[in-house]
């Protein structure tokens, strides 16, 4: 069978009727010229030939841009697309220095180790062309311990990650001398990485830096490098604290590139339910890889990672008998030299697919690949870019699709091209000065160095913080110096990932005296999933927990077969504390500031399986959880809403729907996770919440409140909110991007082509309720009125 | 609003009353989890509190010693002496300083220590803020140790208060000047590691880490783990060296003793600590003199543990010194441990097989026989002697059948590798 080449391929497909109904954009990409510079004078002889000798006789513009601003010792922040030779900007005048200099040594964090691990193969490479004594290592919770120390002495370049400097490599700084009193150079890649929780931690992390440096005389320049986000040079002067320079302007040249947008069909238009991102995906990848149009595949978890090459190595076993490795898939959670040889298939052109998560687990040296489909939204327009850029580094045409799933982000994404294509809206937040954070830190910093008085570290009163530890007896003060007084090794009490560290484990306890454990849930989704008498599944077996100990973090359970699944109900209620700054629009108020938010498990429906009858509830007792933090708001007053005619209970489900909406758009904005934001209806005072009680949407009180005050008193309030004690940064924010929320909510429910709402714009129309989407639209017009 | 209140909130502390705040109980939650994040330390138990219930009493007067002054400061110095005559468990002190240098220097695995002298000798014991390690921990007490004569000194560092870190250095650093090596237990991993780092914190040169060492934990567990639970100071000292610790301080409490008297500087929370570090000191004093004449295995160590006398064989015969090891090993292969005996016979054995003093050899495989048919070990030994030096096909298949039929503990493998030999001494018994 003859097979078709991409640019044919891609012919077909645009002729092809049903294919272009589901594409909502195909965008061609013209190949663009390079702009280049010479190497500039002082490149020592050596490494330019070396550089030559790999196919590089001049530099890019911004290349050389780059490596004259290093060279003169500014901190830099360098914003290109992928294969623009971002990693020559720093390796460049790092070996440099070293050459000129042997003692210097240089840091580079990377945030995930298959990065790294790429990172040394190519300095490793320059330097053994090179043929100088220059030493480059990893170092990270794999690096055996008898080669630690050598590492710690001779490393000219360490290349580690976040995690490692923060508990492995500050705290023990007095062995890493050496590095610390020659470091010259601090590389930081994938800085849009470190945004939100992770990237507050980062900048405290840099603070520690930065003070151990200041002890050993050193002051090193920063090199980073990020994707295309709204304010790289704000976010990198965030994170580092200090004056960078932005060079953004790409002197690559770039190849011929056919971006497609495509939003899988209808399958029922009542429930406005989508065909999976899965069934496209794999009918696109099969296509192409029959065509030997070699082909990523990119999907957003490890489990479609392997439904996924299991379809397609199914489809490729039968015509192609005994190339097991004709697709492959590749995730974190496999083991190197597996990974090395599929890399070395995709060079080879003997593994034709691949499958993946995420761009940041793949190693950078896979080879030219023709075609990239994402199955799901990344999460982000720049790592949409990213994984995009994983096909046609060099090579002549390419091709990307991204295939939205059902949610309102996904959806917002390709029914909006123009959002997609334009300046990058994203922005990167990050709040360093969270008490919670910035104490742990602080915490960290004593134990490496006692703090002196007048020194200081973070933008809060850093002495009332010293005294504060002081009264809680883990600093001791004497001659105004505070010393780590505990035995305690602080930089393991913090994960600079994850938000809550805490799980709890469930154990089944149906054989007496062969407990086992089967499954962790976090803490917060704990009180929700394994409550006394709640069902938990694994697998689609249910068990019943007998008892949750929250002391313990224990949840035990044992086997059962009933009808029923449980589902919990809960009441979230926020409380403003604080107002940082208010405007209106109309009559709407909107604001943001600090808050209050309660959170109680309150009982539970029993559900009835495939009818969904409720047959039962109960209570549960559990802990209220309070948590302050920072919210975006904004209150639409009831006489305005009383425009609308609509039952109170259509009011709420619109209400709820548009939160929903507004929850899901503010995350993609803002580039969090779903989770790193949470939302609420209420009223202001916290006197009033909507409680998803068992079969009616209510306002109702708060318990112990009297219930009958709630008569048209009540101003509903929408809440958007940081799910961090103390806030992340992420409402400021939102309060000012407001207008810009409220017209891609319309944008996006309006569009919908559901008919009474769907997980696409306000939510399952089962949870929402009927009336959800035609009273969200109706809300929002109210907000859009001037 | 003040920091402290807004840390409050975060942390669920210090609500104010009056506002429509949740109820106590479940703030506590919060609270307790925060907690949990801000301070991991364990809630002080009641001894923990003593020291602020009682009114303190000054160190000086439960702690032989004074402050003393050096160029950067003053600390607290407590120097003690014991005489020849005491006995520490079921050594005299008197005795502790005959030391084998070349003994101590196999011990170090360090040639360099076959040098010195007894009296060169620094032992060194810290006590510390907590075992994580890292820049954080400080070791707030430095006991160390010498022989002077007949008699054995420990003086002991004491920092009242970090304040005191510096002086406290500088006298170690004089200390030290005047010896030439370092003996500790676990060292190498622990003390020698933590002051390290302080002598960089505080930009100070290390003179210690340039100085031999002999670390006593390695040499200790290799000769003496094989009939211990665990190779802790305190097991050994019960185990090898006949003492007893009563009302010794427990180590994991110690920390919390030093947190507590730099809030209320009383000594009694520092006296334990203190004859605890001096224990230490000379217990390791004892241990080098035990391991030292174990592994010098001269006259006068006829009573030694003969499962010592093995591992210590063992630990020469590895270093290179056959002829050292061959004495010892024949030294305990009449011993009534029988599980000793036979390890030392056949150490011997290959011993003399490598030297090829056949006869001597022969005579142990043929005896373990005699008195075990069944002895794999000695049966293909002997076999293999009579096949490949003797030609006595025969005899060597006789020998082989018999641990064949006879024995029930072989391995599959073993089995195999008997059968295979059986066959081809079949073969060449036959063969014309
Ligand atoms: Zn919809």
């Amino acid at each position: 069978m003859a097979t078709l080449s991409l640019k044919e391929w891609l012919q077909r497909l645009e002729s092809d009727r049903r294919f272009r109904e589901n594409a909502t954009s195909v965008t061609h990409i013209p190949a663009s010229e390079g702009s280049y510079a010479p190497y500039p004078v002082w490149v020592h002889k050596g490494l330019k030939a070396v550089l030559e000798k790999r196919g590089i006789r001049r530099l890019y513009s911004h290349q050389a841009r780059a490596v004259e601003l290093v060279r003169q010792g500014r901190d830099v922040v360098l914003v290109t697309p992928t294969a623009s030779g971002k990693t020559l900007c720093y390796n460049l005048p790092v070996l440099q220095r070293i050459l000129e200099e042997p003692e210097t040594r240089a840091l580079y964090l990377f945030p995930t180790k298959a990065l790294a691990n790429d990172q040394m193969h190519e300095v490793h490479g320059l330097i053994g062309e090179l043929k100088a004594d220059i030493r480059t290592f990893t170092y990270d919770g794999d690096t055996p311990d008898d080669a630690r120390q050598a590492i710690r002495k001779q490393g000219h370049v360490v290349v580690t990650n976040p995690d490692m400097l923060h508990t492995g490599i500050l705290p023990h700084h007095t062995k890493w001398q050496k590095l610390f009193a020659n470091l010259r150079y601090v590389v930081v890649d994938e800085l849009h990485i470190y945004r939100g929780v992770f990237g507050s931690h980062l900048t405290n992390v840099f603070r520690r830096l930065k003070r151990v440096c200041r002890f050993y005389g050193a002051d090193p320049v920063f090199v980073c490098c990020s994707a295309t986000v709204a304010n790289p040079r704000e976010h990198a002067q965030n994170l580092l604290e200090k004056e960078v320079v932005l060079v953004d302007e790409s002197g690559a040249p770039r190849a011929e590139k056919t971006f497609v947008l495509f939003n899988p069909p209808i399958v029922n238009r009542e429930l406005g339910i989508r065909q999976s991102a899965l069934t496209p995906a794999r009918k696109i990848a099969g296509d192409l890889i029959g065509n030997h149009i070699q082909t990523i595949v990119f999907t957003t978890s490890r489990l479609n990672v392997e439904v996924l090459t299991r379809y397609l190595k199914d489809t490729f076993r039968a015509k192609i008998p005994g190339r097991d490795h004709y697709v492959a898939g590749y995730r974190g959670g496999y083991l190197p030299n597996l990974r090395r040889d599929i890399e070395k298939g995709l060079r080879e052109r003997s593994v034709m697919g691949v499958v993946s998560t995420n761009a940041l687990e793949l190693g950078i040296d896979i080879g030219d690949l023709e075609a990239c489909i994402m199955a799901g939204y990344p999460g982000t327009i720049a790592s949409t870019w990213q994984q995009a850029g994983r096909a046609g580094r060099r090579a002549g045409h390419s091709l990307a699709i991204l295939i939205a799933r059902s949610n309102p982000m996904d959806q917002f994404i390709v029914e909006h091209p123009d959002y997609f294509f334009s300046r990058s809206p994203e922005h990167c937040r990050v709040n360093p000065d969270n008490l919670l954070i910035l104490l742990h830190h602080i915490k960290s910093a004593a134990f490496e160095l006692p703090f002196e008085e007048g020194e200081r570290f973070g933008k809060e009163d850093l002495m009332e913080l010293l005294t504060y530890l002081e009264d809680k007896g883990v600093l001791h003060r004497v001659d105004q110096r505070w010393h780590w007084a505990a035995e305690s090794y602080p930089a393991d009490e913090v994960s600079l990932r994850t938000v809550n560290p805490e799980n709890v484990v469930v154990v089944d306890t149906t054989e007496t005296g062969n407990h086992r454990v089967i499954a962790e849930v976090d803490w917060d989704s704990a009180f929700t999933t394994v409550h006394d008498d709640a069902i938990y599944m694994v697998e689609s077996q249910q068990y019943h927990v007998d008892r949750l100990d929250l002391e313990r973090k224990k949840a035990y359970v044992k086997k059962v077969d009933v009808d029923y699944y449980t589902d919990a109900m809960t009441y979230t209620n926020v409380r403003v504390i604080d107002g940082f700054a208010v405007r209106k629009r109309g009559s709407v108020i909107i604001e943001h500031g600090e808050v209050q938010v309660s959170r109680k498990v309150v009982g539970y429906k029993k559900i009835k399986f495939y009818t969904s009858e409720n047959v039962g509830y109960g209570d549960v007792n559990l802990p209220q959880k309070d948590m302050h933090t920072t919210s975006y708001w904004f209150t639409v007053p009831w006489d305005l809403l009383d425009f609308l005619e609509l039952r109170r209970e259509e009011l709420i489900d619109g209400l709820a729907g548009l939160a929903y909406c507004l929850h899901h758009i503010a995350a993609m904005l803002v580039m969090a996770d779903i989770r790193d934001l949470d939302r609420c209806i209420g009223d202001k005072s916290g006197e009033w919440f909507v409680r998803y009680g068992a079969d009616r949407r209510l306002i109702t009180a708060t318990p112990g409140q009297p219930m009958n005050v709630m008569e048209n008193a009540f101003d509903p309030t929408v809440f958007v909110f940081d799910a961090y004690p103390g806030g992340i940064g992420f409402s400021d924010l939102l309060y000012e991007r407001h207008d810009e929320l409220v017209s891609a909510a319309q944008s996006l429910i309006s569009s919908c082509p559901c008919e009474h709402g769907c997980p696409m714009c306000v939510g399952p129309a089962l949870e929402v309720g009927p009336s959800a989407k035609a009273s969200a639209l109706a809300i929002l017009g109210l907000l859009e009125a001037p | 609003m003040s920091l402290r209140d807004r840390l409050g909130r975060l942390t669920g502390e210090g609500t104010q009353p009056g506002r429509s705040d949740p109820p106590g109980e479940l703030i506590s939650e919060l609270r307790r989890r925060i907690e949990e994040v801000v301070n991991r330390r364990p809630v002080p138990g009641p001894q923990a509190h003593s020291g602020r219930d009682r009114t303190g009493i000054p160190l000086e007067r439960l702690v032989t010693g004074e402050e003393v002054r050096t160029p950067r400061g003053g600390l607290f110095f407590s120097r003690s002496v014991l005489a020849g005559s005491h006995r520490h468990g079921v050594f005299r002190v008197g005795d502790l300083g005959h030391i084998d240098m070349r003994s101590a220097a196999l011990l170090a695995g360090s040639d360099e220590i076959a040098a010195f002298e007894p009296g060169h000798a620094l032992f060194l014991d810290t006590e510390t803020t907590g075992l994580a390690g890292g820049t954080g921990t400080f070791p707030f007490l430095i006991g160390l140790g010498w022989f002077e004569g007949d008699s054995f000194v420990t003086t002991q560092l004491f920092a009242r208060d970090f304040s005191e870190e510096i002086p406290m250095l500088c006298l170690l650093d004089e200390l030290a000047r005047d010896r030439r090596f370092l003996v500790t237990f676990n060292g190498r991993a622990f003390d020698l590691n933590l002051l390290s780092a302080r002598f960089v914190l505080n930009r100070m040169e290390d003179t210690l880490s340039n100085m031999p060492h002999l670390d006593l934990l390695h040499p200790g567990r290799r000769l003496l783990r094989h009939r211990m639970d665990n190779a802790r100071l305190t097991t050994i000292e019960a185990c090898v060296l006949g003492l007893t610790r009563d009302d010794d301080v427990p180590g994991y409490e110690i920390p919390r003793r030093y947190f507590d008297w730099l809030r209320s500087r009383d000594g009694s929370l520092m006296e334990d600590v203190f004859r605890h570090n001096r224990l230490d000191i000379v217990s390791m004093a004892a241990l080098l003199k035990h391991l030292a004449d174990l592994v010098a295995g001269g006259p006068g160590r006829e009573s030694a543990h003969p499962g010592d006398v093995l591992c210590a064989a063992r630990l020469h015969e590895e270093r290179g010194d056959t002829q050292t090891a061959l004495s010892m090993y024949e030294r305990i292969a009449g011993s009534p441990d029988s599980r000793v005996a036979i390890s030392a016979l056949r150490a011997c054995s290959l011993i003399y097989k490598k030297a090829s003093r056949w006869e001597d050899a022969v005579l142990i495989w043929e005896g373990m026989i005699s008195r075990d048919p069944l002895d794999l070990f000695a049966a293909e030994e002997l076999a293999k002697f009579c096949e490949h030096r003797r030609g006595e096909f025969k005899r060597a298949a006789l020998i082989v059948k018999t641990v064949l039929e006879g024995s029930r503990t072989l391995s599959p493998e073993e089995r195999s590798s008997l059968e295979h030999r059986l066959n081809r001494l079949a073969r060449k018994s036959s063969a014309p």
